[in-house]
């Protein structure tokens, strides 16, 4: 009798701990007249609290000239311009691409001019961010934030994609809080919007509205595919058309500023125009999707490479291009030094040929703000001697500082400096007041950043 | 003593009870193939190349062109032109017939066609119909892509679709979502026809396509609803469905316009106020308002407040009814109405005329 209780209550128990989850999965309506209900919500439960608020502070600079007719009744000695100081705040979104070292890619556009920068945790934290470095003509900025247990998102490769793939944003639209929206990819390499110096977006369906810019575009797996960054919005808001810098692209950007603090853009020395029908007519060619090079530059990349004038390129690394504005954007943000597989149409032939991406020379300008608050405002230039600085925005922390245009940084402290790269971590070490070692028309000076 | 045998008896049982689940939680994944917490996860984990529309933009997207007007300005006339972005169309054959908006081409003098695939084509007007927002065009050219066309499949609300065209004239954009409403198929007048979708359609998608999943077209994109002339993204945009785009073609291919039969009269459904001041018992029919002096209806000897009850033996519910049937009726057909006057039923012949076209 006992025997047959146990084994009876063996199976009764057992009978209950192999039931139990399929009764508890029960629970959950899988499945609508025997077709799978989808949703996203799997997904998203791992990818928002990758996707951080961003809430910016500073104080807009604006600049009004004084007519020379007034002039004269404030004197000899008046300014020439007027400078007026505005308070500002902005919000938007960013995403945390590195969880150990706490790096969250965002929109430049999102952060200029920021004196803070506060970060909105999924759960509910807030901390303050540094700016790492940013990207003007991509739209591309890196914060890092310290903290413990963050979730980075994984990247995917965006040259992957297709049209027609789903495509989810996930953001801070208004300010309201993380809001989560779902489209497809409507178009990919579009370009020739006039919103940045480079553009190469993945154009997408999902609703982004202000305050979405930075935040991520996923795909269903949970990837970052983008950072979405514009829209066209005829009313204001959105009807359908938003714009995202694809992750590839933001990648690169981002080991350039974590290698170097800024991104150094690779060159390749072509000037060219769009492959069009009555281009390709006229050299008797297929294809009718390229950048038709005009122009190769003595010395460059390109030389080297053997690209000559009247190629067609159609490829980088093996992935299709649509218009010269693509190529160009794919080569600016590759960085300098990189090797690149062009794919090209020369005399109806296809060929492929390597090219080593030159350096910029132009100036390599850096988010000055980003190397030490004071220096602000002001453009800054390796050259032979230093860090040079090219350009000083009146009123703002660099000019306070009393630096010039024309000054060359050539010391901090006692240590010497002769890169942007060494200003940096010279700068980096040190708390409080900080000694710069200018040369100013050949004679030396220091100035005190506080 | 009692407690202690009892412990042990409940203990035994337990112990039992455990290996034996642990034995089953091992063994019944093996038997049924799958692991139970599997049910959950796998349906998070399908990968992304399964759930997308790229195959459907694959097969139709080529086939959906971007419409420009050629503007020449003839004060200069060593300039080229310069092309400006109108709309969209749609390649339907082979021969190069394109569907599109009549409201994208109305203003045009001559109109370029631009494919996908980078080749531009001048283009010859086919035939436009006003009415239904249709014009058809055509391209002489080799190889062309032509949209896959299932004129059986009735789009039903809350299918997935896809827009395809050129808003803004930014270049060829997807977009993705459900049908909202359908209007009534098959029918040759009104606005009633129209599939409503909340796919995002703005300036420049008119003309352009509306497929579903498999890449087939079901409608052409015509209209977003509007507030204040502020433009779209209200998620309110109409399509022409593609059975009554594709009659239309079809008519505007043969004749250059769309043919339709007219009565020459105005007229509304009998309420029941109509009804009892007219006499009649009930409320089927539609009562004459209007009258045209030149037209049929005149000349058959029609009045105002006569009823018409029957088209050719068929009994008319409403007014759309009626409209469809005079519309469908070619012109010069000799056709019989059902009239009741003053409580009278009387059969009346009618001969048919033509509804005349306004190019607005």
């Amino acid at each position: 009798m006992k025997t047959k209780l146990s084994i009876l209550s063996a199976a009764l128990l057992s009978a209950t701990l192999t039931l139990a989850p399929a009764v508890s999965q029960a629970a959950i309506p899988l499945a609508v007249g025997g077709q799978e209900l989808p949703s996203l919500a799997p997904m998203l439960q791992k990818t928002t609290p990758a996707v951080v608020a961003v809430a910016v502070s500073g104080t807009h600079v604006s600049k009004q000239k004084v007519p020379d007719a007034f002039r004269y009744f404030f004197g000899p000695n008046a300014p020439r311009e007027q400078v007026q100081e505005r308070p500002f705040k902005g919000l938007g979104s960013g995403v945390i691409i590195d969880a150990k070292e706490g790096y969250i890619v965002t929109n430049n556009h999102v952060i200029e001019g920021a004196d803070e920068i506060l970060i909105g945790l999924h759960d509910g934290r807030e901390i303050e961010a540094k700016l790492i470095g940013a990207d003007a003509e991509s739209d591309i900025a890196l914060l890092q934030i310290k903290a413990k247990n963050l979730t980075a998102l994984k990247r995917a490769d965006s040259d992957e994609l297709q049209v027609g793939d789903f495509a989810v944003a996930i953001g801070n639209p208004f300010g309201l809080g993380q809001t989560v929206t779902s489209g497809i990819v409507s178009a990919m390499g579009r370009s020739g919007l006039g919103i940045e110096m480079l553009e190469n977006f993945i154009q997408t369906d999902a609703a982004i509205n202000s305050g979405n810019s930075g935040g991520a575009l996923v795909n269903l797996n949970g990837e970052l595919i983008g950072i979405n960054t514009a829209i066209v919005a005829p009313g204001g808001g959105n009807v359908g058309i938003g714009f995202a810098i694809p992750a590839n692209m933001a990648n690169n950007l981002v080991q350039q500023i974590i290698e170097h603090g800024e991104v150094r853009r690779g060159v390749l020395g072509v000037m060219g125009q769009d492959l069009n029908s009555e281009l390709a007519k006229g050299f008797g060619i297929e294809t009718q999707h390229g950048g038709f090079i005009n122009e190769v530059m003595p010395d460059s990349a390109a030389e080297k490479a053997g690209i000559k004038v009247g190629d067609i390129i159609v490829s980088v690394n093996g992935r299709s291009i649509k218009s010269f504005q693509e190529l160009r954007a794919k080569v600016a943000t590759m960085g300098a030094g990189s090797e690149v597989e062009f794919g090209l149409i020369r005399d109806g032939d296809k060929e492929t040929v390597t090219a080593i991406l030159g350096e910029s020379t132009q100036a390599a300008e850096a988010a000055a703000g980003a190397v030490h608050p004071m220096l602000q405002g002001a453009k800054l230039e390796t050259n032979d001697s230093g860090v040079e600085i090219t350009e000083v925005a009146q009123g703002s922390p660099a000019a306070m500082s009393g630096l010039i245009k024309g000054d060359v940084i050539v010391g901090v402290n006692r240590t010497k400096v002769n890169s942007l790269k060494a200003l940096k971590s010279a700068l980096e070490d040190q708390k409080g007041s900080v000694a710069l070692k200018i040369k100013r028309d050949n004679t030396s000076l220091y100035l005190i950043l506080r | 003593m009692i407690i202690k045998d009892a412990l042990i008896y409940v203990g035994k049982a337990i112990l039992f009870g455990l290996i034996m689940a642990a034995v089953i939680i091992f063994i019944l994944p093996l038997i049924t193939g799958q692991s139970l917490t599997n049910g959950i996860t796998s349906r998070v984990s399908t990968s992304s190349s399964e759930l997308s529309f790229s195959k459907a933009v694959r097969r139709a997207a080529p086939a959906v062109v971007n419409i420009y007007s050629l503007s020449i300005d003839q004060s200069k006339p060593l300039n080229p032109g310069s092309l400006q972005g109108l709309g969209s169309g749609v390649i339907m054959s082979k021969e190069g017939y394109i569907l599109t908006n009549y409201h994208v081409i109305k203003r045009a003098d001559e109109i370029v066609v631009a494919l996908q695939d980078g080749r531009k084509f001048t283009s010859e007007v086919v035939g436009s119909d006003p009415e239904t927002d249709l014009a058809v065009l055509k391209v002489e050219g080799d190889n062309l892509p032509v949209v896959p066309l299932n004129l059986n499949i009735p789009a039903r609300v809350g299918d997935v679709v896809l827009a395809i065209g050129n808003p803004y004239n930014l270049g060829q954009t997807i977009t993705q979502g459900i049908i909202s409403a359908t209007g009534r198929n098959g029918l040759s007048s009104g606005y009633l026809d129209f599939l409503q979708t909340d796919a995002a359609i703005n300036a420049g998608n008119s003309g352009g396509a509306l497929i579903d999943t498999t890449g087939q077209l079901i409608g052409i994109n015509t209209a977003a609803f509007q507030i204040g002339g502020e433009g779209g993204g209200h998620g309110i945009n109409f399509a022409i469905p593609i059975k009554l785009a594709h009659s239309i073609m079809g008519k505007l291919i043969k004749n250059g316009r769309v043919i339709r039969g007219a009565l020459g009269i105005g007229g509304e459904a009998v309420g029941p106020v109509m009804a009892q001041i007219l006499n009649i018992p009930d409320l089927t029919g539609v009562v004459i308002t209007e009258i045209d002096p030149n037209g049929p209806a005149a000349q058959a000897k029609l009045r105002p407040r006569d009823v018409i009850t029957e088209f050719e033996g068929e009994p008319i519910p409403g007014v759309e009814m009626l409209m469809d049937r005079i519309a469908e009726t070619t012109p010069g057909t000799k056709i019989t109405m059902t009239v009741i006057r003053e409580g009278k039923s009387y059969q009346v012949p009618v001969i048919i005329g033509e509804k005349p076209v306004h190019y607005n």
